[in-house]
Parts: structure tokens; C-alpha cells; sequence
């Protein structure tokens, strides 16, 4: 690797401070399984100064606050895999969090380091996104809190400035419990890129389409919603036809590139397939009682 | 920049730059080569070693973040009395050919079985899909792993018992 | 007296200087003890292994392998364990272009950094050629490229990611000339001529049995297919590492992961020009070979950088020149014609192949004749004809990986056995079955076969898998 500087922040405000002295030079090291391959071969020159923020104390940890589970920003993958509280709360996030790397890249990659790298085909993004999750980013200018859909700006492009942190993920209080699936299709099981990733979630309140949502990876810029599958779903019984019908309209949504993993057309055809199977994993966890209604 | 690692139960520093991954470091510094380079961007887990319990790509890892940690590498599993029950029964299933994914695979499945003494085969494969093998192929693995966890279920570790004291005098013959 | 001299002398021997027996054995315990204790457990018991003249029953029992133990302590030494004193790194720059010719090169940035102790170009080079075969890959490309890995400058300096630095400071200007990418666009006469000359072609080879012809007259149907297997890249687990170290006496030690030392001697002589007497290879633990390691590659490289600085030389490909600058398993377009009987037994077979070479021999004239040889399968036909044509074009180079062409010749004669059977509504193991080779078959080379157990291998798997057969 090329030379470059190392510091470690105590916490988030050391961060942002840290940033704030080396500018444009420094570059934020979450979990470091992207940026240490990154610089490892890339023809760029190398950063002044490499910002570990991995070991500040108060971007760890999984809690129930007020406004609803916060993640800090570096809780790793298999914190998530492992988490009972996110196995009750929201356990499509873990579905997610398993099918990421390997057991050695989801120890050290965390979660904030997966949505900042901002590739379409993250494996975080489209859960979060079915659950509305808000983010709240750290500068110098002080904390703002946004929407996750309002962070993905472009392929490996944010909507944070140089000197700012993403310091925590919250899926808001009204969206626990909400039933959610996450579906990932790969070359291979482990340690390969989504073709296609999916996410939905919704509540069937009397066996009805409720606040449907529907998000997908690696078929545009960046991790998109399906509003028209959404809409088509909402206040409509829930059926497999339905589902289906979800999928073939998410599919026209999608903006997929042909690449040498897969052709637009069957990254297309995958967003339905996928897309059904995300709607029917979600209304597995839909509650008996529920069920019963929709039935 | 100085950094200090407890090393197979050793305190070791060394003075690395900033840039120095932990597998530089464990390799060109501290001379422990039993973690390979193979593909250096975390792919193969060839250098896999353990870091305050949990597997890690030692590649993808700076000596940095690994300071002040515990890491655990191949050279800290076998213990004078006997080697660990992983090296022991991979030796004996023939998991290991040209056994350049071995200590990867021996230190990844050690961490899947300090936290699960029971792995299921779906388990073993999942823990392992960080490992790539290139001769051997992996079933002689997963049977290896199960092997090895139910011998450290066992009291009476059948791999440990009945083997000659390290410093022993050889037999007369 | 002499004889009483001698007697004297024995005395003296007996009583001081020979230590009696006893003590003999007990000194040479002692130095069985290790004065200092290694760093994990010492070997315990000796692994399994067979004893010459022992009579195992290998078959149906695990195996143990002589050096797993080493492997599953982490202590086997494979090339990139090894590090010599003063040893310095070195760095290749790869071209990145496939067909161009060299027009500059600039190399002085990179030979006034701190720690930079040699740099090479292919220019400065007295024999620039090397290859197992066909000595037609230079150590360093110079003037004309011919695939994207080829090395157009090397460094040695003291750490590796100075030697990186400085090939990134090497500035080569390109005039770029067209390629051919593709082996049947090679063969076309109005292609592009990797290594000059009037055709792409370099080796061919032609087998033949019987009258095709007279054969395919005879059919009752005469199946026609094309079919191609890609290149593929052995990917061993270990990267190609080398070291290159001179002593005074200018004698060569090569510390490779390499499967053949004498090849390896005889090509570096020749490279080097200095006597195979003064060259000592030593091959270290091979972490994954699959054919990719039969070869020098850039050992050459590193022994004249070595000379250059005076300090050994270690070299190690990345991931990436894994890919692009190591051979791959040659790409091969097969046209099969095959002449069938109503009851479905091969009477002719034509087979026409072309092997992509990419860039250098390397071995390729093994993998063409050893497919010429296998492209008739298992199976007794009584006429046949094979030729086999190997090109170059502007890719990585192929060369040898397991099985030296067998896998691609299979794929194609079972592919089209299966298509045989569907369209005759024969059963595919039946059809196998009828035109295997047996006791005293004679192969398409004319080989007289014997203890031949094709028939007995396929029964069992048929057997193991579930097939029924439906004849």
C-alpha cells in the first residue's frame, strides 16, 4: 500500500474534529474492508491521513431509545447476525446482515461503513429502506438527521460532506415489529455481490396491503424504492397474485446496467422473482392473527 | 507508529508505518508466517487469524486497529502437550494437500467452534464460504470441523489422550 | 618397526579416541533434546506412512499426507516464508496494452527515488527470449507488446512498496498496433500477425485412423457439432513468489514455487547464458500448482536484478498478475463429426480443433498433442481423423493445466455422445456401453489397449448415481 498517516477517534466529536484539521486529505476508516482493498490497488494518490473511527465508543451499540432501534454507525455485520434484540425487533436486518461477505469481512465491515461506500448493490440498503430508517450525520456545523433515502446520492456518492460522519441508524419506533424480508440473489451463496437484492415490508391489517414498502439494490445508481409497486399493493388484499403482480411492476421500475456479472435483462427478471419472494417472506412474519384475517 | 499486540499470549510491539495491515505485521515483523498472503483483499481468507475472538481477515485489517488486542494465529493453537484437536484431525482426514488455506480454514473453524461447540454442516459451510480452497476441496473439511468439535465435547479427548509428552526420550529400540 | 608402529597406533585409537558404544548412543540423545525449545509443540508421534514394501490397503482408507502436520502447525515454509538477508523486492510493470510497440521508456524518476537499487528494461537484456518449448516470451517486452501482462520494466528496491512506487514512475509511451483476439479470426490469413511472419499458426498436429471418408459413407446418420471451452486461470491459493540470489562466485540460487527444477535449470541457462552447472534451483512448498507452476516466469527478471544490485531478489505477483501474467488453460473451438450406425456405434469421426494460445508457446504443443490424442474419447472407433491447429493471439498466454487439453476434448466427444443418444433413442449409458474401448481395443493412435476397465469404471458409476438403464 502507499504511505499514509493513521489516527484513531476516541468518540464521535474527535471525529469530526480530526476531520475537520486534516480537510480534504483525510479519509474515514469504519470497518476498512472497502478502503483497505480500495487503496490497496488503486492508481490514486493515497490519503494524508486514514480517520479510524471504529473504536469511538459511541458509534457501537444496538438499543430501543425513544426514537426507536439505533444502530450506532459502527456495529458490525455479525453484531447484527447476533443481536436478540434485532432478532425480535426487526429480524429482516440480520436476513441481511448474514448474506454479506464472510464471517471474516462481517466481523471487521460495519454497518455505517456499508450505506457511506454507497455501492448499488450494498446488502443494508434495502431493509432500512423498507423500514424507513432516518440517519443522523456529525460535523462541524452540528448533527442532521434524514432520511436513509435522502444519503444515496450516486453510485459510491453520499450526500455527506468531507468533514461530516454518519453517526447512527434509527428504524423508527412505529416500523418494529413491522413484517419485513430481505432476498439477495448472487453468483454464489457466500461472499458474492447481489445481482439483485430486495426488501419489503407492510402491515396486513384485515388481510389488506397496508404501508407497503419495497426497495432494491444493484438495479440503478443506487438503492431505489418501487413506489409503483407500492402503490399498486396498497389497500389491496394480500394474495400471492398480488405479490406477483408487485414484482413484474417493481421490474419495470428497476434501471438495471448489463455488466459482466449479469445481463439488464436477467437482473430484471430477478427483481420479480425477487420481489415476490421478499412480499411472501414478509407476510410469513406477519403475525397469526393477521394471517388469519388475510386468508 | 509503535503498536502492541498480545500475541499467542505474548506481548509483542513493533514499530510498523501506519499503512502496515496486520498480516504485514504478524508475517515481516513479527515473523509468524503461518497467515498467507493469497489474494490480500479478503477474498480467500488464507490469512485468517482471530482478534479478540471473532475470525478476521488479518489483509484487510490495519496493525493499527488490531492495537492493544488479542489475536490468536496458527502458531498459538498446539500447546506442548499436544496439537489442537482442528490440527489434529485435519491431519488425519486429509484436509490439508498443499495446506496453503489451511491455517485460514484451522483458525476460522476454531473461532466458529469456541462460540459453537455443536455446529451443524449447514453451520460449518456457512463459517467456512470465507475460505477458498483450491486442492483439497472442502468436504474432508466440514467432516474434519464436525470430527474435531466432537472430540472437544468428549472429557476424554481421545486426540490429546495416549499421545508421547512432547520432550519424551525417544523409544529404544 | 612399521608393524609395531601400526599396532601402537590402533592402541591409541581403541583407548581415547574411540568412545565406547555406550556412550556413543547416549551423546546422541542428547542432541536429539533441542537446546531450545520451538516456538509450538515439537512433532509428537510420526505421522502414517506407508513403509516401502509394506503392503497397504490404500483404497477406502484416509490417507495421511507426510507434511500435514507441518501445514496444520503453520510451520511449512512455502516461497514467501523465506527471506534472505539484504534481500530486496521487485515489482514487474505490466503493460496494460495488448499489442503496441514500445516507443520510449523513461525510467530515470524511478531510478533517482531513496531505495530504488536496479531497474531493468527489456532493451539491456543480451537474451531476451525464454519458454519452455518454444523460446519465444521475452523477459521484459521490448519493442513490441503483445498482451496487456506483459513486463515492460522491472525494479528491485528495498521494500516493496518503493518498488511499487517506482514502477508507478516509469513512464512508457505506446504506438499501437492492432491485435487479434479471438483464434479463429487468428487463423484468417488477412489477420493480424502476433509474432510477424505469415500466420498465426505454430504448431498443428494431424492423427489418423482408417478412411473417415469410406466411413461416413457408410453411416446411417453423421452428427456435425461445434463446440468451446473458455481459458481458464488456475488460481492456486499461493501467488507466484520467486527469490533470485548470486554468491561471489556468480553461481545462481533460485528459490521458486515450482514444480520442474531441471526444466526450470535448462531455461535459465539458456536465458542467462551461463552453464546449468552454475544455476541451483530449489523448489519450496508448492502452494497450488495445477499446471501453473511448470514454468519459470519471471525468475529470469529477478536473477538480473539480482546481479544489478548485488542483494538477493524476491519477487511476488499479486492477485491481479495472478490473471493477467501467469498462463491459463488454452480456450478451444472443436468441430466434431461423427458417423454413427443405426444401432448407434461410431464408425467415423472427424475432428477439427483450434487451440487460442494467446500470446507465447509456453506448453502448448503438449496440450494440442495430448487432445489430438484423447479427442476420440473412450471409445473404439475404427476410422478417425484429428487435427489440431494452436494460434496466437493478442491474450494471456495459455499453457499447461491438469490434464493438458484431456478436460476440453471430453466435454466436446461426451456433449455430442449425448446428442447421439437423444436423437437415436439410445440410453447415454447404453450407447457408451456399445463403443467403449475393451481388451486389445485399438486407440485412434493405434495403441493396442490392455487391462482396460472403462466398462467396469462407467458400471459402477452408473451404479452410484441411480442410473437405470433403458435400453
Amino acid at each position: 500500500m502507499k504511505p499514509f498517516g493513521y489516527v484513531a477517534a476516541i468518540d464521535s466529536e474527535h471525529a469530526v474534529a480530526l476531520l475537520a484539521e486534516y480537510g480534504k486529505g483525510a479519509k474515514v476508516l469504519a470497518g476498512g474492508t472497502d478502503l483497505l482493498a480500495d487503496l490497496k490497488f488503486s492508481p490514486h494518490p493515497p490519503p494524508d491521513v486514514v480517520v479510524d473511527i471504529s473504536r469511538a465508543a459511541d458509534l457501537k451499540g444496538i438499543a430501543l431509545t425513544d426514537a426507536g432501534l439505533r444502530l450506532g454507525a459502527m456495529v458490525t455485520h455479525s453484531e447484527i447476525v447476533h443481536s436478540p434484540l434485532i432478532a425480535e425487533a426487526a429480524p429482516a436486518l440480520a436476513e441481511a446482515a448474514v448474506v454479506i461477505g464472510a464471517v471474516q469481512t462481517r466481523n471487521l465491515g460495519t454497518i455505517g461503513g456499508n450505506l457511506i461506500t454507497c455501492v448499488p448493490s450494498m446488502d443494508s440498503g434495502p431493509t432500512l429502506l423498507a423500514l424507513d430508517a432516518r440517519v443522523t450525520v456529525l460535523g462541524p456545523r452540528g448533527r442532521r438527521e434524514m432520511p436513509l433515502s435522502e444519503l444515496f446520492v450516486g453510485p459510491r456518492r453520499t450526500s455527506l460532506a468531507f468533514d461530516e460522519i454518519l453517526i447512527e441508524i434509527v428504524v423508527p419506533t412505529q416500523n418494529l415489529h413491522k413484517p419485513a424480508a430481505f432476498q439477495k440473489f448472487g453468483l454464489r451463496k457466500g461472499q458474492a455481490l447481489a445481482l439483485v437484492n430486495a426488501a419489503a415490508s407492510f402491515w396486513a391489517p384485515d388481510g389488506v396491503f397496508t404501508e407497503p414498502r419495497i426497495a432494491l439494490g444493484a438495479v440503478a445508481p443506487t438503492v431505489i424504492r418501487a413506489p409503483k409497486a407500492e402503490a399498486y399493493l396498497t389497500g389491496r388484499p394480500v394474495s400471492e397474485e398480488a405479490m406477483a403482480e408487485a414484482g413484474r411492476i417493481a421490474a419495470t421500475e428497476a434501471k438495471p446496467i448489463t455488466d459482466f456479472r449479469a445481463s439488464a435483462e436477467y437482473r430484471r427478471d430477478l427483481v420479480a422473482v425477487l420481489v415476490k419472494r421478499a412480499l411472501a417472506g414478509a407476510f410469513g412474519r406477519v403475525t397469526p392473527n393477521q394471517k388469519d384475517l388475510a386468508s | 507508529m509503535i503498536v502492541t499486540l498480545t500475541v499467542n499470549g505474548e506481548l509483542r510491539s513493533a514499530s510498523v508505518p501506519p499503512e502496515t495491515t496486520l498480516l504485514v505485521m504478524l508475517r515481516e515483523h513479527l515473523h509468524l508466517t503461518g497467515a498467507k498472503t493469497g489474494c490480500d483483499v479478503g477474498d480467500c481468507g488464507a490469512c485468517t487469524v482471530i482478534v479478540d475472538g471473532l475470525a478476521v481477515n488479518a489483509c484487510l485489517m490495519l496493525a493499527a486497529q488490531a492495537d492493544g488486542r488479542t489475536v490468536t494465529t496458527i502458531e498459538g493453537l498446539a500447546t506442548r502437550e499436544g496439537l489442537h484437536p482442528l490440527q489434529k484431525v485435519f491431519e488425519e482426514t486429509g484436509a490439508l494437500q498443499c495446506g496453503f488455506c489451511g491455517p485460514g480454514v484451522i483458525m476460522t473453524s476454531k473461532a466458529l467452534l469456541d462460540h459453537t461447540p455443536e455446529p451443524t454442516p449447514q453451520e460449518i459451510r456457512t463459517a467456512l464460504t470465507g475460505n477458498l480452497c483450491r486442492c483439497t476441496g472442502y468436504v474432508k473439511m466440514i467432516e474434519g470441523v464436525q470430527e474435531a468439535a466432537a472430540m472437544m465435547r468428549s472429557p476424554q479427548s481421545p486426540a490429546l489422550a495416549g499421545q508421547s509428552p512432547a520432550l519424551a526420550a525417544p523409544e529404544q529400540k | 618397526m612399521a608393524q609395531d608402529l601400526m599396532d601402537r597406533e590402533l592402541d591409541v585409537l581403541d583407548k581415547e579416541r574411540v568412545a565406547p558404544v555406550e556412550t556413543l548412543r547416549r551423546s546422541d540423545e542428547a542432541l536429539r533434546l533441542p537446546a531450545v525449545a520451538p516456538p509450538t509443540a515439537l512433532p509428537l508421534e510420526p505421522p502414517l506412512v506407508p513403509q516401502v514394501g509394506e503392503q497397504t490397503r490404500a483404497v477406502g482408507l484416509r490417507a495421511q499426507r507426510p507434511d500435514s502436520r507441518n501445514h496444520g502447525l503453520g510451520l511449512t515454509r512455502y516461497i514467501d516464508d523465506i527471506a534472505l538477508p539484504g534481500m530486496l523486492f521487485a515489482k514487474i510493470k505490466r503493460a496494460g496494452i495488448a499489442s503496441a510497440r514500445i516507443k520510449r521508456i523513461d525510467t530515470s524518476r524511478a531510478e533517482a527515488m531513496p531505495g530504488v537499487c536496479a531497474v531493468l528494461v527489456g532493451s539491456e537484456i543480451p537474451v531476451n527470449s525464454f519458454g519452455p518449448s518454444l523460446q519465444d516470451q521475452p523477459l521484459l517486452a521490448h519493442p513490441i507488446v503483445r498482451h496487456a501482462g506483459d513486463g515492460v520494466a522491472a525494479v528491485a528496491a528495498v521494500t516493496e512498496q518503493i518498488a511499487q512506487a517506482a514502477i508507478d514512475a516509469i513512464t512508457v509511451e505506446y504506438e499501437p498496433l492492432p491485435g487479434v483476439y479471438d483464434a479463429l479470426e487468428a487463423l484468417k490469413p488477412e489477420s493480424y500477425k502476433v509474432h510477424g511472419g505469415d500466420t498465426n499458426v505454430y504448431a498443428s498436429k494431424v492423427i489418423k485412423r482408417g478412411d473417415v471418408e469410406a466411413g461416413f459413407a457408410q453411416a446411417y446418420r453423421i452428427y456435425e457439432g461445434r463446440y468451446y471451452t473458455p481459458g481458464i486461470e488456475h488460481a492456486p491459493m499461493e501467488p507466484f513468489t520467486s527469490i533470485a540470489d548470486w554468491d561471489a562466485n556468480g553461481r545462481l540460487t533460485i528459490h521458486a514455487s515450482i514444480g520442474r527444477i531441471t526444466l526450470a535449470r535448462c531455461d535459465l541457462a539458456r536465458t542467462l547464458a551461463i552453464p546449468i552447472s552454475r544455476i541451483r534451483v530449489i523448489g519450496t512448498v508448492v502452494g497450488g500448482n495445477f499446471g501453473g507452476k511448470n514454468e519459470i516466469r519471471h525468475e529470469p527478471v529477478l536473477a538480473l536484478l539480482a546481479k544489478k544490485a548485488g542483494r538477493p531478489v524476491k519477487g511476488r505477483f499479486n492477485r491481479v498478475e495472478e490473471f493477467v501474467a501467469s498462463t491459463i488453460r488454452h480456450a478451444f473451438h472443436m468441430d466434431y463429426k461423427t458417423g454413427v450406425t443405426k444401432d448407434g456405434r461410431l464408425i467415423a469421426r472427424q475432428v477439427r480443433m483450434v487451440l487460442d494460445g494467446g500470446a507465447y508457446c509456453s506448453f502448448s504443443e503438449t496440450t494440442l498433442g495430448k487432445a489430438c490424442i484423447l479427442s476420440t474419447g473412450p471409445y473404439e472407433i475404427p476410422n478417425s481423423l484429428a487435427e489440431g491447429y494452436v494460434v496466437y493471439t493478442n491474450k494471456t498466454t495459455a499453457g499447461s493445466m491438469r490434464g493438458f487439453g484431456a478436460p476440453q476434448v471430453c466435454f466436446a466427444y461426451e456433449s455430442q455422445m449425448d446428442e447421439i443418444a437423444r436423437d437415436l433413442g439410445i440410453d447415454p449409458v447404453e450407447i457408451r456401453l456399445r463403443n467403449m474401448f475393451r481388451e486389445g481395443s485399438m486407440s485412434s493412435t493405434g495403441q493396442v489397449l490392455h487391462s482396460v476397465k472403462v466398462k467396469e469404471s462407467l458400471e459402477n458409476a452408473v451404479k452410484k448415481f441411480g442410473w437405470e438403464v433403458q435400453s
